[in-house]
């Protein structure tokens, strides 16, 4: 695994608005950084990444399954009481979900280390399944990488594919997709979703959340013109959701929501020390505990997290040498987990993070991230990759 | 996993060969990758459909028997083989293997003798591939692949209760011409109303 400096394609912002990447630059500063590209080996991104991706996710699956079956798991998971059902039956009978991102620290060498899961709203999905695609193909062209390069990327395929697969089980081959407003990075990404699911053969209509509507008679929540909302796709948190004025509503009404409920268990920090817990000493696996005991079995050295925390906020963390680093944030009011410190890999000034994703369950392309911090925040660089 | 990307005419790549975006953008994009061989240019996937069998695939009346046989083998002989069953449940999990059905041994290895195990299949994808070329456009047959892994204890989620679904969907046309003369008070706001750490919640 290199870091290697290439030219830009002269084009390419250009490009990214004809392709409605508008948030290549978010607040002056770049985020999308084509100057450089991480090298790969094939049995890196093979051995290394996607062999322990599936395995992983198989794992994750059969923890849900124990969380399903069990009151106890579910109340260390701070998982409201009114949802456990709903958690359940989503589970069990086998509702579909879409898609998931792992985050490792990965070197190149030895073990990728799982930092935590983003599967209930990852994003950077349009930059890693879409653009790095075309990055790389004009980066051919146009000689600034090997002809022979690749990249692993079958990421917007496998999602037609789930998208197709969900949309044959619907009664009707409709799903509607939402994010909040005034966000314009997040409605790029689910304008990129949309687009997936008509390439898959659905109708996919778009719908703010605010403006997601309940009647109190009704079996559906409703959309603008009061038409019932079967099938939900939403950018946004299911702890939200739960803790929402409609929350309550949802066991009550019958609209199938993606990520399922079920992905509740996942979009927490509590898995990291279940996952350390159930597969102890797994080489892909950090060790991890809830903060509740006490004194810390974790030497110095170690990472801090809310149970809900998003783009790195209110992380803090300590390294072994005693230096500390903290990012502030809104998320206080909900249990800690620690998990063991682990160095993030530098090249040159930058810390690299690499985002597996999973696509029903197949592990299925990456996207890297850097920053010159070590805590992966929301301005941190997208940066293209390669196998050479 | 490596070997599903491999195709027996193309060397070993871990990209898709083909993407485009339907309507985002200033207009209708597509790309396919360079050094493909003249006759695979341009791959599109028509309406990918997932089917649980053959039978399904067949009664939905969207392709023949044999394309639904043949996308059913080729997905069979996608799909792992372990000899034995320890084996295939320590890489599925517990209860999710399975010995071949005689159909899917003929599928997977052209002969009905068994001896080995499988993850269960939830399903397989079937859909027109078709190929443009400067001399037009080909169907190059059909495409296929499992998508979810089968889990133990979980259910059919949605086929069986399509018809259920169909049936209140009605009701609730009925419903609704008469909540519409009604009126009916519609709440919104009630979903979205926290603002996050930084106005939004990807992550």
């Amino acid at each position: 695994m290199l870091r290697v400096d290439v030219a830009e394609r002269a084009n390419w912002k250009t490009l990214a608005h004809e392709l409605g990447f508008h948030f290549h630059t978010i607040g002056g500063e770049p985020y999308w950084k084509e100057s450089a590209y991480y090298q790969f080996s094939l049995d890196q991104i093979e051995r290394d990444i996607e062999t322990p991706t599936e395995e992983l996710h198989e794992m994750c699956m059969e923890l849900v399954d124990r969380v399903c079956h069990s009151n106890a798991l579910m109340q260390r998971l701070a998982l409201p009481e009114f949802m456990w059902d709903t958690i359940h039956d989503s589970w069990v009978s086998g509702q579909p979900h879409l898609y998931g991102r792992m985050d490792f620290a990965y070197s190149g060498q030895g073990h990728a280390k799982l930092l935590e899961l983003n599967y209930d709203t990852p994003t950077s999905l349009y930059e890693a399944g879409f653009f790095q695609w075309v990055w790389l193909e004009q980066a051919i062209q146009q000689g600034i990488i090997p002809r022979h390069a690749d990249q692993y990327n079958s990421i917007q395929e496998r999602l037609i594919n789930a998208i197709a697969h969900i949309g044959d089980r619907l009664g009707s081959a409709e799903m509607y997709f939402s994010c909040i407003k005034d966000n314009d990075e997040e409605r790029a990404t689910v304008h990129y979703l949309q687009d997936v699911a008509v390439q898959a053969g659905l109708k996919a209509p778009f719908i703010y959340t605010e403006d997601i509507g309940y009647q109190r008679d009704g079996d559906y929540f409703v959309d603008l013109d009061n038409q019932p909302i079967q099938a939900l796709f939403k950018l946004y948190p299911w702890e939200e959701l739960a803790d929402d004025a409609f929350g309550e509503k949802i066991p009550q009404l019958h609209t199938h929501w993606f990520e399922p409920p079920w992905k509740a268990i996942l979009s927490n920090k509590g898995i990291l020390p279940l996952l350390w817990e159930h597969f102890k000493g797994h080489p892909n696996l950090l060790p991890a505990y809830f903060e509740e005991r006490s004194p810390s079995p974790l030497p110095p050295g170690w990472v801090r997290k809310p149970f809900f925390s998003r783009e790195g906020s209110n992380i803090e963390l300590l390294t072994p040498e005693g230096q500390r680093e903290a990012v502030d944030g809104p998320y206080t009011d909900s249990p800690w987990i620690r998990q063991a410190y682990h160095p993030m890999p530098r090249f040159g000034e930058h810390h690299a993070l690499i985002g597996s994703w999973v696509v029903g369950d197949r592990a299925c392309g990456i996207g890297v991230r850097e920053d010159v911090g070590r805590i992966t925040k929301d301005s941190s660089c997208f940066v293209p990759h390669a196998i050479v | 996993m490596a070997h599903n990307d491999q195709t027996p005419h193309l060397p070993r790549r871990k990209r898709s060969a083909r993407l485009s975006l339907a309507m985002m953008g200033a207009s209708a994009f597509g790309l396919t990758a360079c050094g493909q061989p003249e006759q695979t240019t341009d791959v599109s996937f028509d309406s990918p459909r997932s089917y649980q069998s053959v039978d399904e695939c067949v009664a939905a009346d969207v392709y023949t028997r044999s394309a639904c046989e043949d996308a059913y083998e080729a997905s069979v002989q996608e799909v792992p083989r372990f000899n034995t069953l320890e084996e295939c449940e320590a890489e599925h999990g517990e209860g999710a293997c399975t010995a071949p059905t005689e159909q899917q041994s003929q599928a997977a290895t052209g002969s009905s003798g068994g001896g080995w195990f499988m993850p269960a299949m939830m399903g397989y994808m079937v859909g027109n591939m078709m190929s443009r070329t400067s001399h037009g456009a080909t169907n190059r047959g059909v495409y296929q692949e499992p998508v979810y892994r089968n889990r133990q204890n979980q259910g059919n989620w949605n086929t069986a209760t399509n018809q259920a679904t169909q049936r209140v969907n009605q009701r609730h046309q009925a419903l609704r011409t008469t909540a519409t003369q009604n009126r009916q008070a519609t709440q919104r706001r009630g979903f979205g109303s926290r603002s996050s750490a930084r106005g939004g919640w990807g992550s």
